[in-house]
């Protein structure tokens, strides 16, 4: 088995003293980014790249201290829903629906458990599904040519947002938005000079990173400001730790129904663990029938959730790694990582690199157990630190972006353009515009341009080149579909209500 | 009173427009791909005119705008952030990190005490782990200071 | 210029924090981001000066990206320009943007060429599968229509890749430039991915960009653009050996200020021609697919001036500047 021996040689990799001593360092931190309200995935992972530049990691260390602050913030998120009612990240949102009132009948414990099991199934069984699912993508890689590329951009942007904001507009206009700035800078093929104004600093382009940090982490700041950091003081306690395996027996199904609609949410570009995590809850009330007690407390509407938030998260790894296209905000900004580390996803990573690719598997794998120890057993050390007050987080958060930023150009510029961005993020979130396909569009949009210019270039400027290949056709149809459904899919899923939350953004 | 999302398609449109001229405005050089440098951008000003106009005629509901005093917080949180960026370099990492921090930490809880302190030790603490934590180059004070 | 100055009082200021006391310590600037070709010329040959004794300190490399090397050459011509303690990594791909004018108006004159001290030879592959058996049968089908083949390489349109099967071409004759079809990807790899799909009838880069996917077999090397036959790799014949008059070998060297003194400028070329000659190097260029490419001195200087002459009237007759 190729498979089990690239397994093998990633384990190898990945369980050297300090690449553990970072997957830990990133399990916790991520479990308390994930856990603190206003901090997610996406703007974690975005503040820590700079960082992980400055302690000079190579790439596979980078990448094993991110995923697992990408997993940690998964596992990390339920935390505050259960006992706050206030999701940690967006995908937790589902998870506040019994979570929270579980925490009020006095099974606070109880319910952090059976969430905590319930992501080690959904994040455990997804980073197999990984193992199998992306080799066999991976090898019709030579297949993707001009025309297939530009279109699996296509249906990445059709298809993120689309059912994270309400207004497909918004959506749209976001994506055009991002690719408006990516045209900033010198033309690839030609040279010229595009939309800089004469201006030195912006003949490079916009860094990624600046964008990500400013639309994600400084606009944070300014939301707090608004909210005038409404006190997250902790109001429920955590009794004795037990493990309820009555419940966890009762919601096995759940978690692994959930699992696999988590998974195949994640696969999809764009859909995203948001997606996985509501449609593992909807599922689960609705074969209940109305019998179980949903909404009231019910193990099992803890479970399924958490089960397929976790799911998506590995799923979603999967077309960023063998197609370059990032399945949900926090991939893209792991693509971002991954460029900087000039490592180019896509189908030949996996023949090219196979130390990064399984390196990267390998210690996700070993995050889950690190975080399955740490999220239960130890729970209770992120409980206290929930209790860190906005007035001290959100300065930390602006002062670590700045010297992140900083570290990585030098240049007092692209701190302000940071700040710009920033603005631009907290108007576009009180306008619901979607902010992360924004990013993917800075991020993809000199390569889309790229791939049309160089299909164009080979069919001596035939358009119906776009349309080539049964390959391509399938994507097209996909594209066109997936930013047409949730228009249908938003009257006949009526979401349950839930919690207003401060973080409308953090969708992943 | 005008829906913010009408104000917000019309500045769509109008940047669109913009976006537009500006494409046009690229100078290609000689080589050109049947495509050149100017359409790729066209097309994006294209496709943002029409979310523009479909913003502009179905407008959401109306957000909660943050009142007065929301406001002028957010802008005097702006012009700490820019005073930050152009004094970190000049000024050392400490004292601009000092007052920043402990002005935003005052502009989400009003406590002076609380915020002063939340700036001092942020300073320091960061500094040291950046400094000798990440080996980052990091002056402390104004270099006219350092010698 | 804001930008320069800015780097350059950041570039003191790191210095500054960490090599305080060697104040002698020699500097390499790799006008790219860590990981690339340049940082690993300045890492690789800044490695061997210190541990051959030439220099008395550790070199200090400092990454200058932007541009394409175009912000490290103008803050070398602006602001070092009498340095004796800096070298500056530069490859083909410099003296490629220099005579296109692609460095805001900046020209090769404006710094010393000390030395080239390995070369990685251009080579022209097809598919596996592909019809074509020689660089004749290649050249031979463009002549007859230019539209049925379409060349991928590494970089951009205009781009050192791209300029390799225009020298071929022009050796054999054909000058009808802007027919030939070439799309630029991100790096040699996806070239050859391209390629091997069959949306490209054929690749052209660097052999060590191609070395690996030549012994798998899933493409055929019609032709290596250098004066003998690659090590490792004798059965790729020669482009000279089947009558194209071509060579183009990506060298690995570097530049130092204008305005150093000719014996400092004679220093460094020493300097640089020991490296060339040590095991530990030679040993370098082996594990990374370089093949011998000497030239130190005023000799490469001549070199240079030659190349981007010749350079610089090819691109117009491509039409890539005016």
């Amino acid at each position: 088995m190729d498979t089990l021996a690239n397994l093998w040689m990633g384990f190898g990799v990945a369980l050297t003293p300090y690449t553990l001593f970072l997957a830990i360092c990133g399990c916790f931190l991520g479990t308390i980014i994930g856990a603190l309200p206003g901090l997610g995935p996406s703007n974690g992972v975005a503040i820590l790249i700079p960082l992980a530049f400055a302690l000079k990691l190579d790439a596979i260390e980078s990448l094993v201290l991110l995923t697992s602050v990408y997993y940690g913030c998964m596992y990390g998120g339920r935390i505050s829903s259960i006992l706050l009612n206030i999701p940690g990240d967006e995908p937790a949102m589902m998870t506040t629906l019994d979570g929270f009132p579980m925490a009020k009948q006095g099974r606070a414990g109880d319910a952090l458990v059976i969430s905590g099991v319930a992501s080690f199934v959904g994040s455990f069984l997804s980073t197999v599904g990984l193992v199998v699912v992306a080799p066999l993508l991976a090898s019709v890689a030579y297949r993707f040519g001009p025309a297939e590329y530009f279109a699996l951009y296509m249906l990445a942007f059709a298809t993120l947002g689309g059912l994270t904001s309400n207004n497909q507009a918004k959506s749209a206009f976001a994506a055009c938005l991002g690719l408006g700035l990516a045209m900033v800078g010198l033309d690839n093929s030609t040279s010229a000079a595009r939309f800089t104004g004469g201006n030195l600093h912006l003949y490079d382009g916009i860094d990624f990173l600046v964008a990500i940090v400013g639309l994600f982490a400084i606009s944070e700041i300014f939301i707090f400001i608004e909210s005038h950091g409404r006190s997250s003081a902790l109001g429920i306690k955590v009794g004795k730790l037990l493990i309820p395996w009555g419940d966890l027996k009762r919601s096995f199904g759940a978690m692994m129904r959930g699992t696999g609609l988590g998974f195949i949410a994640g696969i999809l570009p764009g859909a995203g663990a948001s997606l996985g995590s509501f449609m593992a809850y909807m599922a689960e009330k609705s074969i209940s029938g109305g019998k179980g007690t949903f909404g009231k407390g019910d193990p099992r509407g803890v479970a399924a959730p958490e089960a397929g938030n976790n799911a998506a998260a590995g799923g979603a790894m999967i077309p960023m790694l063998t197609l370059g296209v990032p399945g949900s905000g926090t991939t893209a900004v792991m693509l971002a990582l991954l460029l900087t580390l000039n490592i180019t996803p896509g189908p030949r990573l996996f023949t090219d690199q196979p130390q990064v690719v399984w390196g990267l598997i390998a210690s996700l794998f070993i995050a889950n157990f690190v975080l399955l120890f740490m999220n239960v057993p130890l729970v209770r050390i992120f409980v206290k630190i929930l209790s860190v007050p906005p007035w001290f987080l959100m300065p930390m958060v602006t002062m670590v972006s700045f010297v992140g930023i900083f570290s990585l150009s030098g240049s007092y510029f692209d701190l302000l353009m940071m700040i710009a961005f920033g603005v631009l993020g907290y108007i576009l979130r009180k306008l619901d515009v979607p902010t992360v396909p924004v990013i993917l569009g800075i991020l993809l949009g000199n390569q889309m341009e790229d791939w049309l210019r160089r299909g164009l270039t080979i069919s001596d400027g035939d358009w119906m080149f776009l349309f080539s290949s049964p390959i391509a056709v399938g994507l097209w149809i996909l594209a066109v579909g997936g930013f047409v459904a949730p228009v249908f899919l938003r009257r006949v899923l009526k979401r349950p209500p839930v919690p207003k939350t401060d973080m409308p953004m953090d969708q992943d | 009173m005008m829906k913010s999302d009408r104000i917000f398609g019309l500045v769509v449109v109008l940047s669109a427009l913009a976006y537009f001229a500006g494409a046009w405005q690229i100078q290609a050089g000689m080589m050109m791909d049947p495509l050149g440098p100017r359409a790729f951008p066209m097309l994006i000003a294209a496709a943002g005119l029409i979310c523009g106009i479909g913003i502009l005629l179905r407008p959401d509901a109306e957000p909660e705008w943050p009142g007065a005093r929301a406001w002028i917080g957010m802008a005097i949180a702006l012009a700490v952030l820019v005073a930050y960026a152009y004094t970190i370099v000049p000024m050392g990492f400490l004292i601009p990190t000092a007052v920043a921090s402990a002005a935003i930490a005052y502009l989400i809880e009003p406590k002076a005490t609380q915020s002063l302190l939340t700036g001092l030790g942020l300073s320091v603490v960061l500094f040291v782990i950046f400094k000798y934590g990440l080996g980052l180059g990091l002056q402390p004070f104004p270099r006219a200071l350092m010698g | 210029m804001k930008k320069i100055s800015i780097r350059a009082l950041l570039g003191g200021v790191a210095l500054a924090a960490t090599i305080s006391g060697s104040a002698f310590a020699t500097e390499c600037i790799a006008p790219a981001d860590a990981g690339g070709g340049w940082d690993f010329t300045c890492r690789q040959i800044g490695k061997l000066l210190y541990d051959l004794k030439l220099v008395d300190a550790p070199v200090q490399v400092t990454n200058m990206a932007g541009a394409g090397g175009g912000v490290a050459y103008t803050y070398v011509v602006s602001d070092r320009g009498t340095d004796a303690d800096l070298i500056v990594a530069a490859s083909s791909a410099t003296t490629t943007r220099l005579a296109q004018n692609a460095y805001a108006g900046m020209a090769a004159d404006q710094v010393r060429w000390v030395g080239a001290i390995g070369g990685d030879p251009g080579v022209i592959v097809v598919a596996k599968d592909s019809p074509y058996q020689t660089l004749g049968d290649l050249v031979e089908a463009i002549k007859a229509d230019p539209s049925k083949v379409t060349f991928a390489g590494g970089s951009a349109a205009g781009g050192f890749d791209h300029l390799k099967p225009l020298m071929v071409l022009k050796a054999a004759g054909f000058s009808d430039f802007a027919k030939v079809k070439y799309i630029g990807l991100d790096g040699g790899a996806e070239a050859i991915t391209q390629t091997i799909g069959g949306f490209t009838q054929a690749m052209t880069g660097d052999m060590s960009e191609i070395s690996g996917f030549i012994k798998s077999g899933d493409v055929r090397a019609l032709a290596v653009l250098s004066a003998e036959p690659v090590p490792g790799f004798e059965e790729i014949p020669t482009a000279k050996s089947q009558g194209f008059d071509v060579e183009v070998v990506n060298w690995r060297g570097l530049y130092v200020p204008k305005d150093i003194s000719d014996e400092q400028f004679n220093a460094w070329a020493e300097k640089l021609q020991t490296v060339a000659d040590s095991a530990e190097w030679k040993q370098i260029m082996a594990d990374n697919g370089l093949a011998p490419f000497t030239k130190v001195g005023t000799e490469f200087q001549g070199w240079v001036d030659e190349v981007v002459a010749e350079t610089n009237a090819l691109s117009k007759e491509i039409g890539i500047i005016q």
